[in-house]
């Protein structure tokens, strides 16, 4: 099934003062000189997704200059539900979502909902930054397509955080029973742990040789491998048990205490885990080209892509922001071309210039944007 | 500023009310009989100055000890630690605790600046370590904080008791298989019993 959205309607999000489109269900094209808003109008859709910024700002931060709140509002077709309507408040600072028009009692219900994948330059940083990027597009991807992994994710940084505060704490005030107030949180980490452990190995060996493939489709010569590295004591190549990983990282995080307590800092565990791609066995991140980090990027996109489709079984929107301004011409048109098999789901492009277009998109109404302000 | 304006501001302050509802239940009070406005204002001030934690157990009361650590008929070797005083009324409606409590005055909350010493731990652990209680039930809230809580408890009250037991978690009675959430089944499945 393919998701489409029929239309949207946007109020006060960063520059967008007011946008209200039908959406044809091939989607739209864009078209808009730098910094008048068209990112703006992708990061609206794709907070429909993961009801946060795609580009990590905060939700006070989203709300235009000068107004109180931000609406983002779609109707669809094909998702888990046909209406949403998400609006922050700053000065409540709080956030609420309906669904088919009753409020969500939980943001969690509303996640992944209406899903997305958004293209942009700034995804180079998946491969060359740190590991914290991959870190996060991996939870994403897999925290909108499980609940049971987004619950594990939401219990493991709750306990993470109380522990790290329990060892600054201990590390301030010098308690004698330091030891036992910062053992209280580790049940809690290593259960939630071994969850986001397990599935983040299946999920690596399932992407491997999808990843080499797509690399391989775009026109790298060279292969791309993606692996899951940890510092557990427990191979990632194994088969993945839930309980003996949690024991594992239950006696890790006891054996590292008290290296965390000097440091107020909690060193083992997921949550320093990294994906590792390598291109010809050499590390992608320090290695690989501007080009060649491009092309894994946009494969990794693509990779989201295909684990939101069989995950949650529909095609979600493709959200392209720019994104082959700096790929030579054959790289463009088989990226395109990857995006156009199978189910191509609904397209939202935006470019600076209409020349900018590529030609399978040439056929897309387009629209252009000045100011935050799009034409009628 | 005006009696209604402090009186809303007052109330406003309360949890759950917001400034239109305070203003709301003011004018209320406005429009009822004098009397029993000043019944509530009445309740109010001796809520204040008479009612005061227990000594021994920390639920509110107005004597030194509650009615149940006076009540002979509960027994004085089980002990129940609950968060707030308000736990208890929860517990007691169910009908089935027959031992006494222990209100913590909270939960251990790092992010809050809540450490054990915040809370009444140590004075739990000298009422445990007289010798007479042989049982404590951890009735924390299932939460991160409240199983953190719950594992500290078990930690500096194991050497003075005998047993330091959890309530159980999983299912709720009348509830719905399909809408409990992940973790609540895993931990009703790995709580799982013989069925007599």
């Amino acid at each position: 099934m393919t998701l489409t959205l029929l239309t949207l309607a946007i109020r006060d999000f960063r520059n967008l003062a007011r946008v209200d489109l039908a959406v044809p269900a091939a989607g739209l094209v864009l078209v808009g000189p730098n910094g008048h808003g068209k990112t703006n109008l992708l990061e609206a859709i794709h907070y429909l997704h993961v009801l946060r910024s795609v580009r990590g700002a905060r939700d006070a931060d989203l709300v235009r200059f000068g107004a109180e709140a931000f609406h983002v509002a779609a109707q669809a077709q094909g998702g888990a539900v046909d209406d949403v309507r998400i609006g922050f408040a700053r000065a409540a600072k709080r956030k609420k979502v309906m669904l088919d028009g009753v409020e969500a009692e939980r943001l969690a219900d509303a996640f992944g909902a209406l899903p997305s994948v958004m293209f942009s330059p700034r995804d180079v940083e998946l491969v060359a930054g740190p590991p914290t990027e991959r870190r996060r597009f991996v939870d994403i991807a897999l925290a909108t397509t499980s609940r049971r992994y987004l619950t594990a994710l939401q219990r493991y940084r709750a306990a993470l955080v109380r522990r790290n505060a329990t060892l600054r704490e201990v590390l301030r005030r010098g308690t004698s029973d330091g030891a036992t107030r910062v053992a209280v949180w580790e049940p809690a980490l290593a259960e939630a742990g071994a969850t986001l452990w397990c599935a983040r190995v299946r999920w690596s060996r399932w992407a491997a040789p999808r990843l080499g493939a797509l690399c391989a489709a775009i026109g790298e010569r060279e292969r791309v491998t993606l692996e899951y590295h940890t510092s557990l004591a427990v191979d990632p190549a194994g088969e993945a048990d839930e309980t003996h990983v949690r024991e594992q990282l239950a006696a890790a995080l006891e054996r590292d205490r008290g290296q965390d307590l000097r440091r107020s800092l909690t060193h083992s565990g997921p949550h320093r885990d990294d994906i590792t791609l390598k291109l010809g066995g050499r590390a992608l991140r320090s290695f690989g080209s501007a080009g060649q980090q491009r092309t894994s990027a946009i494969a990794l996109r693509l990779l989201e892509r295909e684990t939101l489709c069989e995950q949650a079984g529909r095609a979600p929107l493709v959200l392209l922001d720019d994104p082959f301004a700096e790929l030579d011409v054959d790289r463009a048109r088989q990226i395109l071309r990857m995006l156009g098999d199978g189910a191509p789901g609904q397209t939202f492009l935006v470019v600076p210039r209409g020349d900018d277009v590529p030609d399978a998109y040439t056929a897309l109404s387009r629209h252009t944007i000045r100011d935050g302000v799009l034409d009628a | 500023m005006s009696v209604i304006d402090e009186l809303a501001g007052e109330l406003s302050k309360l949890p759950g009310i917001g400034r239109k509802t305070a203003l709301r239940l003011t004018y209320h009070l406005l429009k009822q009989p004098r009397e029993r406005s000043i019944r509530l204002a009445r309740a109010l001030e001796t809520l204040a100055e008479r009612v005061h934690p227990c000594q021994t157990c920390f639920n509110p009361t107005e004597d030194a000890e509650c009615a149940i650590c006076r009540d002979p008929r509960r027994d004085a070797a089980v002990l129940c630690a609950v968060e707030e005083a308000a736990d208890i009324g929860a517990i007691e409606r169910a009908g089935e605790f027959r031992g006494r409590y222990h209100v913590l005055g909270g939960r251990i909350s790092p992010l809050d600046g809540v450490g054990p010493e915040d809370l009444t731990v140590s004075e739990l652990e000298r009422r445990v370590a007289g010798g007479a209680v042989t049982e404590v039930i951890v009735a924390t809230n299932p939460s991160v904080e409240g199983e953190a809580t719950a594992l500290y408890l078990q930690q500096v009250l194991a050497p003075h008791v005998a047993r330091v037991t959890r309530i159980a978690r999983g299912l709720p009675v009348g509830g719905d298989l399909e809408y409990a959430d992940g973790i609540t089944i895993a931990q009703a499945l790995s709580a799982r019993r013989e069925m007599p």
